[in-house]
C-alpha cells in the first residue's frame, strides 16, 4: 500500500508540534523515523495511527484521501500502530491473544479456538516464526513479544506497521531476531515506519529515513547514502560532540571496595574499586549483571556473598534506608517504574530522600523544602514553572534531573547512575554529563552503568566490561573504544 | 483589559484546580447537602432564636452520632493511601472494647476493681491497655501485609474474623458495664451540650491532617502507595511505614472503642462496631482518595463523612424508612466516584 502525507499541520494550542510535514512510505519499505524528544514524532505517528486528528493536511493511501477519527478505522484501513509498552495479554496463549477483540467465533458467542490455533500456525509458517502458538505469553522473551504483537498486525491484514521503539528493552540476539522478523515483512511487501534512536540500527535495518526537528521533516533519503554522523547533526542541528570529556582530575582516597561479590545467577566473583573523583563506568550487553551487581551495593538486591567496604570499612548490605545512611545514592533504570512518584509535585519528587532533614521539630519546613530544591534546580538547570506541579508535567531529561536532584541534595559520597540518559534528549544528554563530571570534580566517587559504549567513553575515566555475570576487563585510555568494548561485551 | 485577563485566569485556575483537587467537588456535594438538609428542616420556628437552636442541636447530633467513624475513617485514608486496605477496624474495636471492660468494669470481675485501684488510675491503665491492644492488633496486620506480603485484603479480613469471634467467646463471663464516672470521658457537658466526641475527632483530624502532609512518615507513606518501587529506591523503609499505617489505624480505633464505651456505658460484642469498615471505607472514597493509593486527604476524609451524615439525617428528615436509607448511602458513594476526574491516560 502506498502512503503518503501531504502538509500535516498540528498545534496543541499555542504549540505549533508539526509544521507541514510530508511524509511517504512505499511497500516493502523499512522508513526510519528520526528526531530528538519532543520533535514531533509521536503526534505525526499518532495521527497517522488515528489517535489525533491533523489540523491540515492530507493523508493518501493508494491514492484515495483517507480520514482517520480513531485508532480502529485506520487498523481497518490497514495500519498497525505497535507502542513502545506491548499490548498483550501475558495470562493467555499466544493464539488468543492473536484474535483479542476479532474473536473467531463457532456461533453466538463461543470462541472456535481449534481455527484461531490454525489460522495461527498457518500466520507463523507463512512468516517463519518458531513461537508455539499455544504457549502463554507470559513465558516468552520480550523480542518473541513483539513478534506476537507484529503477527497480530498481520492476521488484522495490516500492510503499514508503525513500531515505535521497539528495541529498547531488547538484548542484542533479540534484536537480531526482531530484524529478521522485519527482513520477511519487507519481503511480503508491507511497509515499517520505524521510530528509533538508535542510529546504528537504523542504519542496520531501514532502507530510507525522515529527520523531524521542531516539527519540520528536516532531511529525508537513503540510508545508503548517508551517515551516522549526517543523520544525528540533522537530528540536534549541530555536530553531536562524541569525543571524551574526562580531564585528569585529582583521584582521592577509596570509597567503595567489592572482593568476590556473587550473587547466582546474577553476577560472580567481582571485586573492583572506586575513587572519590573518579567516574567508573560498567558496561556491557543486556543480561551482564551490572544493574543487579549495584542494586545489590544499594541494598536492594538481596542476598549475596562476598565482601562489600564502603571507605575502608566492612559493611553488609541489607536494605536501601541503609544504603542512604551510609551515603549511598543510586538513579535507577527505568526511570517511571523505579524513580518517579507520579501523584506527587515536583518538590516532593526532588526532596524525598531527604525530608527527614528539612523537619523542625518533626513538621517538615516548607521554606527548607524549597530551598533546598531551588539549589539543585539551579544547579542542574531543570526547566519547569512551578515546584508544586506535578512530575508527570515535566519531559523526560527535566524529570531525570529531578531524580539526579534528589540524591545530589543527600550528597552522597558513592553516587551509582544506572541508564542516566535513558529516554532522554541528545541535549538534556550532555547536560547531565557535565553535571557528572563536575560531581567528580567536588570529589564524589560516581559509577556509570551503561549499555551507551558512546556514553561510557564521554564521562568515564576507566570502565570495566561484563559479559554474562562476569567482569570480562577493564578498559581505559586507548583500550576505551567501541570496537574493543563491543568485543569484551560479546564474550570476545 | 488587564483586570478581564486577570479574571479569566481566576475562572482558569479554579476550573484546573476543581479537575485537580476532588477536594472541590466533595466540599461543593456537601453544601449542597447542607442547603437541602436546612431546607428539610423547615423555617417554621417562631422566631430565629428558636430555629437556630433547633439547626444547632440538629447538627450536633449528627457530628457526635458520625465521630466514632469519623476517627476510624482517618486511620483508613493512611491505610487506603499507602495502597492497602484494614478490614479489620470493627472487630478490633470490640476486641479494644473487650480489654478495657476487663479492667475497669464495675463488677468484682473487673481486674482493677477487684484489686482496688478504681477511679481515675483505673481509667487510666484501662484506656491504655486499650491503645496498647489496638497497636497490637494493628501491628499483627503490619506485620503479615509488609514483612509477609500478605494481601490487605486477606489479612485484615482474617484480623476481623478472628476478633470479633474470640472476643465474643471469652466475653460472655464479664460484666458489660463501665463505672458511672467512666461516662463522662465523653458526656461530660461544654456549653450545655455533649460536645466531647466532635471534639475528640476535630483535633485528631487536625493533628493527623498535618501528620499527612507535613511529616516525614505522612509523605512517604503518599509515596509508597503511589509508587513503592521508586519509594524502596528511595531509602525509604517500606515495610516499616507500611507496617505503621496500620498500627495508627488500630490506635485511632482504640480511641474510638473508648469513647463508644464512655458514651453508653456499655459494649454489645456481637454488633459493636459491625460494617463500621465499610463505613469508614465509604467516607474516605467519597472524600476523593483514590482506592489505588497515594492520593488523597485526611480534610477529604471529613467532608466525606460528613456528606454521608447529612445525607442519612436529610432522608431521616424527609421521612425515608431506615431500610432505605442504606440504598442512598450506597448511592452516594458511587457517584462521587463518577463525579471525582477520571485519571486521564497519556
Amino acid at each position: 500500500m502506498n502512503l503518503s502525507m501531504k502538509g500535516i499541520v498540528k498545534s496543541f494550542g499555542a504549540n505549533d508540534v508539526l509544521r507541514q510535514v510530508d511524509f511517504s512510505l512505499q511497500p516493502g519499505e523499512i522508513c526510519a523515523l528520526l528526531g530528538e524528544n519532543g520533535a514531533g514524532k509521536s503526534t505525526l505517528m499518532n495521527i497517522l495511527g488515528g489517535v489525533l486528528q491533523a489540523d491540515q493536511g492530507q493523508i493518501i493511501l493508494d491514492g484515495k484521501p483517507v480520514a482517520f477519527h480513531s485508532p480502529a478505522q485506520s487498523l481497518d484501513a490497514g495500519i498497525a500502530f505497535i507502542h513502545q509498552e506491548l499490548n498483550l495479554i501475558n495470562d493467555l496463549p499466544v493464539y488468543e491473544n492473536m484474535f483479542i477483540g476479532r474473536e473467531i467465533k463457532k456461533f453466538a458467542n463461543v470462541i472456535d479456538h481449534k481455527e484461531e490455533l490454525r489460522r495461527t500456525r498457518e500466520l507463523f509458517a507463512r512468516m517463519d516464526i518458531d513461537i508455539d502458538p499455544a504457549a502463554l505469553v507470559s513465558s516468552l522473551d520480550a523480542s518473541y513479544k513483539q513478534i506476537v504483537e507484529i503477527s497480530r498486525a498481520l492476521m488484522m491484514k495490516a500492510s503499514i506497521i508503525i513500531m515505535d521503539e521497539p528495541t529498547t528493552s531488547l538484548t542484542d540476539p533479540e534484536i537480531e531476531r526482531v530484524f529478521d522478523m522485519l527482513r520477511t515483512l519487507k519481503k511480503q511487501n508491507v511497509g515499517v515506519i520505524f521510530i528509533s534512536h538508535k542510529l546504528r540500527e537504523v542504519m542496520e535495518i531501514c532502507d530510507s529515513y525522515v529527520v523531524l526537528r521542531d516539527g519540520v521533516a528536516v532531511s529525508h533519503g537513503l540510508v545508503a547514502e548517508t551517515s551516522i554522523a549526517s543523520i544525528a547533526h540533522d537530528m540536534v542541528g549541530h555536530d553531536v560532540r562524541t569525543e571524551t570529556l574526562v580531564q585528569n582530575s585529582q583521584i582521592g582516597p577509596e570509597v567503595l571496595r567489592l572482593e568476590n561479590l556473587t550473587q547466582e545467577p546474577h553476577y560472580r566473583n567481582v571485586s573492583l574499586a572506586v575513587h572519590a573523583g573518579e567516574v567508573l563506568g560498567v558496561t556491557g550487553l543486556l543480561g551482564d549483571g551490572r544493574s543487579e551487581l549495584f542494586r545489590t551495593v544499594f541494598g536492594d538486591g538481596g542476598k549475596y556473598e562476598g565482601q562489600i567496604y564502603l571507605e575502608g570499612q566492612p559493611v553488609h548490605m541489607k536494605s536501601t534506608r541503609q544504603a542512604l545512611k551510609l551515603g549511598i545514592g543510586y538513579l535507577p533504570r527505568n526511570r517511571k517504574e523505579n524513580a518517579i512518584i507520579k501523584d506527587m509535585s515536583i518538590l516532593d519528587n526532588g526532596s524525598i530522600v531527604t525530608l527527614d532533614r528539612l523537619t523542625k521539630f518533626g513538621i517538615i519546613s516548607r521554606k527548607a523544602q524549597r530551598a533546598a530544591f531551588d539549589k539543585q534546580r539551579q544547579e542542574l538547570q531543570i526547566k519547569m514553572q512551578d515546584a508544586d506541579d506535578m512530575i508527570g508535567s515535566l519531559s523526560g531529561g527535566n524529570q531525570q534531573k529531578v531524580v539526579l536532584a534528589k540524591w545530589l541534595s543527600a550528597e552522597p559520597k558513592l553516587l551509582i547512575l544506572d541508564n542516566p540518559t535513558q529516554g532522554v534528549d541528545v541535549g538534556a544528554k550532555e547536560e547531565i554529563y557535565d553535571i557528572i563530571l563536575r560531581l567528580a570534580r567536588q570529589g564524589v566517587a560516581v559509577v556509570v552503568l551503561s549499555n551507551e559504549a558512546q556514553e561510557i567513553i564521554r564521562v568515564c575515566g576507566r570502565a570495566l566490561v561484563m559479559y554474562h555475570g562476569d567482569v570480562r576487563a577493564q578498559v581505559s585510555g586507548e583500550t576505551m573504544n567501541e570496537t574493543n568494548m563491543m568485543r569484551l561485551a560479546t564474550g570476545g | 483589559m488587564a483586570n478581564k485577563s486577570k479574571q479569566d485566569g481566576f475562572l482558569k485556575r479554579f476550573a484546573e484546580k476543581w479537575q485537580a483537587n476532588p477536594l472541590y467537588s466533595t466540599g461543593f456535594v456537601l453544601i449542597l447537602m447542607i442547603i437541602l438538609q436546612t431546607i428539610a428542616l423547615g423555617f417554621n420556628f417562631p422566631s430565629f432564636g428558636a430555629w437556630f437552636s433547633s439547626w444547632g442541636k440538629n447538627w450536633i447530633n449528627i457530628l457526635r452520632n458520625n465521630a466514632g467513624v469519623g476517627i476510624v475513617a482517618l486511620g483508613m485514608t493512611f491505610v487506603i493511601v499507602s495502597g492497602g486496605i484494614d478490614l479489620a477496624v470493627g472487630s478490633t474495636l470490640v476486641a479494644v472494647g473487650a480489654v478495657l471492660m476487663v479492667l475497669v468494669n464495675s463488677y468484682p470481675t473487673g481486674l482493677l476493681t477487684a484489686a482496688g485501684i478504681t477511679g481515675f488510675p483505673a481509667f487510666l491503665i484501662g484506656i491504655a491497655a486499650a491503645l496498647v491492644m489496638g497497636c497490637l492488633i494493628g501491628s499483627v496486620n503490619g506485620f503479615l501485609i509488609a514483612k509477609s506480603k500478605v494481601p490487605a485484603f486477606i489479612a485484615t479480613l482474617g484480623m476481623m474474623k478472628i476478633c470479633r469471634s474470640v472476643t465474643q467467646q471469652f466475653m460472655q463471663a464479664v460484666g458489660t458495664k463501665v463505672p458511672r464516672e467512666f461516662l463522662q470521658i465523653a458526656n461530660a457537658k461544654i456549653g450545655g451540650e455533649i460536645i466531647l466526641p466532635i471534639i475528640y475527632w476535630l483535633v485528631i483530624a487536625v493533628v493527623l491532617d498535618l501528620v499527612a502532609r507535613k511529616t516525614t512518615f505522612g509523605r512517604h507513606v503518599y509515596a509508597i502507595g503511589s509508587n513503592e518501587r521508586a519509594a524502596r529506591l528511595s531509602g525509604i523503609n517500606v515495610e516499616k511505614v507500611k507496617a505503621l499505617v496500620y498500627v495508627l489505624s488500630g490506635a485511632l480505633v482504640s480511641i474510638t472503642a473508648v469513647i463508644q464505651i464512655a458514651r453508653i456505658g456499655s459494649m454489645d460484642y456481637a454488633n459493636a462496631g459491625s460494617g463500621y469498615e465499610m463505613d469508614a471505607i465509604a467516607a474516605v472514597v467519597v472524600g476523593g482518595t483514590s482506592m489505588a493509593g497515594g492520593k488523597g486527604s485526611i480534610l477529604g476524609t471529613v467532608l466525606g463523612m460528613l456528606i454521608i451524615a447529612v445525607m442519612n439525617n436529610l432522608l431521616n428528615l424527609v421521612g425515608v424508612p431506615p431500610f432505605l436509607r442504606e440504598a442512598f448511602k450506597g448511592f452516594i458513594v458511587v457517584a462521587a466516584v463518577l463525579l471525582q476526574k477520571k485519571e486521564k491516560a497519556s
